[in-house]
């Protein structure tokens, strides 16, 4: 059924600042994460990790290990080869891509510092630990290949002996013509852009708790997951286990930032032991593994150039995105820095597109989701580059912007490669941005600070975020062996009140919160009236991708919409039944139901839902179904592409390298605003954790690609102190093709924030001539870079 | 080693004793042992704050206490915070200023707030900031954090 009216609703809620209903239990230490999770029987395991990062494996002794009193089992690659299939990839966007998979325990050799290659499971995580360092393991060591360019050398050792090099894939996408429109370009800027290897980093770690029934057959699993239902069809592809005989149940998740969306080998270790222990195994990540284990992102080196005609018109973009992959591929491949290709031309209007991909095998950790999901590096390029032909061509950093927007009545627009985006009015976006620079003085504290000699700047960052993954079909076509539609079932009870069930998973963002606030909406009922049930396979209905990509509340959100707007018709119906009256004359206000336009007689929910589950008779109509429930699939028929300007205040201190944040500001367009309270702290949790990336974290692997940079004493977290205030306002651009109106904001901060410290940086340090093209810009860098322009400027005078 | 000792502490007025191994950290005999989950494991070196917890009235983080030190202590944990169902002025501005996502670095947060709220019950920004600064939120981006602190400092005052 297809619902071809825009949802009518009172939108009491919608758009209100509602404080969450999530909140209270987490505040009072009444949550339940993973490791909250106990079961009976339970054991726990603990995993052996390489120490190496490129090795054969030529013998591994357990024998003390078992021998130790309350270790129930160990395991090698061996074992857990001869009953698992290897980890699954969902993402294969390069046509004949060579796919590096690996079984979650290394067979007989390993890739990166890290890998998994034995587990114990024992009484408790101490004796578990213990017994790992009574395993012997010889390993023969092998060449190392530790970056990029170590990979791409022509005689570069090869991680896969069968392979011609080590490139996993390329791609090209072209559109229009590219060298004419830099054969007669006015203006060529290019440079090369660098992101270290940097990670979502949840303040929880991974975990999970697998129970392995084999006289039923079954697997009973609690996943620290954003995608159940993924990882409880790649479970049933590893074991070659029926679906519906597993269960997938998430518990409160401290954190995700697309590291829990991906299918991780501990769930199968956890599994594999389990079934031979006939235990249920509580598997967690402590820290430390969190470094090599959780999914590395970001590292990338983008070489792109972009063509412009003397008045700062875009004529054309070029360049070959590199992905620095790990030892094998994450469950999403490639597809990161493949999406860093296709959002390489953000908002702007670039009619000649020559885009490569080159997707690289190294020996570090594989690369896997994290929000954004390569636009942040998409956004680096478009970012870098206009405001550096801003500078040649002397122009003001908005007004060359403003000048190759689409303009509204342009959508939808063709990008050149892959994305339509749905709608915008990215020139007001751009103004509203630059009104609250002006309104908060910003300017003025540059002027003053410059008058004392101080390096203080002001950056932008204008981005672009697909969201809503996306089209299933369309999905499919790109390469995903997934889907992407959202399913909800709303169901009102025998008390009148609301039951939502969706595939959606709450990882901090709030989604019960919003979801209650558009059914209670589109109901006409109290939000108080509404729970919100997620995080069981068993009972909850199926999402296409996960919780990734932007989705829960476009996606999610039109799905509860649609399912709310028929059960209303439903209510209405059985209401009118009681009333005596036409369901076309009805209306519903927190709960009671009258018939418009008169006192006469209302009945409540607890009426209808009365007449629909007990006391049917004379009540219900004939021709109406007991029970009050609807069930949507909503499969969208294009993405919903936000969009945001983001301006930041910084000062340099040019004698140490170091950035203070001093005030950001933010003005976005997420369509609908479901909850401007929690739309801003999506937006300020992205921007923060860009910043982070931008100057502090980074994985940061020697020439013998061992990790140096394996605990938050090295690997540095923005603190309160190194985040700045932030400001946002907000436009309402309703996405077209999604009913709602609602566009993602997850990953807006994410993907603005790089290029805005570095825009910023810039600026403060004008007078220098820096161009901060390598991130994180830690201060060595920074300083290594003023020093460099310094010389530079000196020796041409 | 695994020689045990008897371990009995004060935890949110209730008195949990056990014998423990002395290589038992505080707060896994606080999860574990005493089943008060809400003191949660972020980082287990210290730096993260997300298992900070009050031991005779001062912060301290309970993944780099051993049980055994614990012995005699008066602990509080964020399990005792609240009166009942009734949430403190502190967690009441968190919920009202969205001052939490996920939920995991919050009761960190509400100990080392607490703590500052009780010396200096008029901070400044810039001092909420910096006695924050040892505990990471990954969510938050902080801002709104520091907003609950400063209004919760407020509605006390008054």
């Amino acid at each position: 059924m297809t619902i071809t009216e825009p949802v009518q609703s009172q939108t009491k809620y919608t758009g209100a600042r509602i404080r969450r209903t999530e909140d209270p239990r987490l505040l009072a230490g009444r949550g339940q994460y993973i490791d909250d999770v106990t079961v009976p029987k339970m054991l726990q395991a603990a995993v052996l990790r390489s120490p190496h990062p490129h090795a054969r494996i030529t013998g591994i002794d357990t024998s003390r290990a078992r021998a130790l009193p309350g270790v129930f089992d160990v395991i090698t690659g061996q074992d857990l080869a001869a009953v698992a299939d290897q980890q699954p990839v969902i993402w294969f966007p390069i046509p004949e891509q060579r796919i590096a998979r690996t079984h979650a325990l290394a067979v007989d050799r390993v890739r990166w510092v890290g890998q998994a290659v034995a587990a114990v499971v024992a009484t408790d995580r101490y004796v578990a630990e213990d017994a790992l360092e009574l395993i012997e393991v010889s390993y023969e060591l092998l060449p190392v290949v530790a970056d990029l360019d170590a990979a791409l050398a022509p005689d570069a050792p090869k991680l896969y002996d069968d392979w011609p090099d080590n490139v996993s894939g390329s791609l090209t996408y072209r559109n229009g013509d590219a060298d004419e429109a830099f054969a007669s370009a006015d203006l060529v800027v290019g440079g090369s852009f660098s992101h270290g290897r940097a990670f979502g980093c949840p303040l929880e770690p991974r975990g999970c708790i697998v129970n392995w029934d084999s006289f039923e057959g079954t697997l009973d699993v609690w996943l620290s997951t954003q995608s159940p239902n993924l990882a409880r069809d790649l479970l049933a592809e590893v074991f070659d286990v029926p679906v519906h005989k597993i269960r997938v149940r998430t518990p409160h998740i401290g954190g995700g930032f697309g590291n829990k969306f991906d299918f991780y080998g501990e769930e199968v270790i956890a599994a594999v032991l389990s079934r031979r222990t006939g235990r249920p195994v509580k598997l967690l990540e402590d820290r430390a593994e969190s470094f090599v284990a959780t999914g590395h992102s970001r590292d990338q080196r983008l070489d792109f150039e972009m063509a412009l005609s003397q008045d700062g018109t875009i004529l054309g973009l070029r360049g070959t995105s590199y992905g620095v992959l790990g030892g094998a591929l994450g469950t999403v491949g490639s597809g990161p820095p493949w999406a860093s290709v296709l959002t390489s031309m953000g908002p702007y209007k670039i009619p000649n597109l020559e885009l490569h991909l080159k997707a690289v095998v190294t020996n570090r950790a594989p690369y896997g989701s994290y929000r954004g999901w390569g636009a942040p590096k998409g956004n680096l390029v478009h970012e870098r580059l206009i405001e550096m032909a801003a500078r040649e061509l002397g122009m003001d950093r908005a007004e060359i912007r403003r000048k190759n927007f689409p303009a509204p009545e342009e959508f939808p627009y063709f990008t050149g490669a892959i994305f339509t985006y749905d709608s915008g009015r990215y020139a007001d976006c751009l103004d509203l941005a630059m009104s609250k620079v002006d309104e908060l003085g910003w300017r003025e504290r540059q002027a003053e600070a410059r008058a004392e000699g101080r390096h203080v700047g002001i950056g932008y960052s204008f981005h672009i975020e697909p969201s809503g993954y996306g089209p299933s079909r369309i999905l499919n076509l790109a390469g995903l062996a997934h889907s992407g539609f959202d399913e909800a079932v709303v169901r009102m009870d025998s008390g009148g009140k609301v039951t939502i069930y969706t595939g959606q998973i709450n990882i901090g963002q709030g989604t019960h919160t919003i979801y209650s606030q558009l059914a209670a909406d589109t109901l006409g009922v109290p939000m108080d009236d509404v729970v919100v049930v997620t995080g069981d396979t068993d009972s909850c209905p199926y999402t296409g991708y996960g919780t990734g990509g932007s989705r829960a509340a476009t996606l999610g959100g039109a799905a509860i919409l649609r399912a709310s707007e028929r059960l209303r018709g439903k209510v209405f119906r059985v209401a009118a039944q009681l009333l005596e009256a036409s369901p076309d004359d009805l209306q519903i206000d927190s709960g009671t139901i009258s018939v418009r336009g008169t006192s006469g007689p209302s009945v409540t929910t607890r009426d209808v839902g009365d007449a629909a589950y007990r006391r049917l008779l004379d009540r219900l109509p004939d021709d109406e179904m007991p029970t009050l429930e609807e069930v949507d699939v909503f499969d969208p028929v294009n993405m919903a592409t936000s969009f945001g300007c983001a301006a930041l205040l910084i000062e340099v201190d040019p004698e140490t390298g170091t950035v203070s944040m001093l005030d950001c500001l933010q003005a976005h367009d997420c369509g609908t605003v479901i909850n401007p309270m929690l739309v801003d702290g999506q937006l300020a949790g992205g921007l923060a954790q860009a910043m982070g990336g931008a100057l502090l974290e980074e994985l940061v692997y020697d020439e013998e690609a061992r990790l140096r940079t394996g605990s938050f004493r090295d690997y540095l977290l923005p603190t309160a102190t190194d985040i700045p205030p932030f400001h946002f306002y907000h436009q309402e651009t309703p996405a077209p093709d999604i009913p709602g109106g609602m566009k993602g904001v997850g990953e807006a901060g994410t993907i603005a924030g790089v290029s805005l410290v570095a825009s910023a940086i810039d600026d403060a340090l004008t007078e220098f001539g820096v161009t901060v093209t390598r991130f994180p810009v830690t201060p060595p860098r920074l300083l290594e870079q003023i020093r460099e322009a310094t010389s530079h400027k000196e020796g041409s005078q | 080693m695994n020689d045990k000792q008897s371990v009995s502490t004060t935890i949110n007025g209730h008195v949990y004793t056990a014998d423990c191994e002395p290589r038992l950290t505080l707060a896994d005999f606080i999860r574990h042992q005493c089943g008060l989950t809400g003191t949660h494991l972020g980082c287990e070196h210290g730096v993260c704050g997300a298992c900070t917890i009050m031991v005779d009235g001062r912060t301290a983080r309970a993944c780099l206490m051993l049980a055994v030190q614990a012995d005699g202590c008066t602990i509080t944990t964020v399990e005792g915070m609240a009166d009942g169902d009734r949430l403190t002025p502190l967690q009441e501005a968190f919920w009202n200023n969205h001052g939490l996502q996920c939920g995991f670095c919050t009761p960190g947060m509400l100990m080392c707030a607490t703590e500052l709220l009780e010396s200096n019950p008029d901070p400044t920004a810039t001092e909420v900031r910096e006695r924050l600064s040892g505990n990471l939120c990954r969510c938050t981006g902080y801002d709104s954090i520091v907003t609950s602190v400063l209004d919760a400092a407020e509605k006390q005052r008054s």
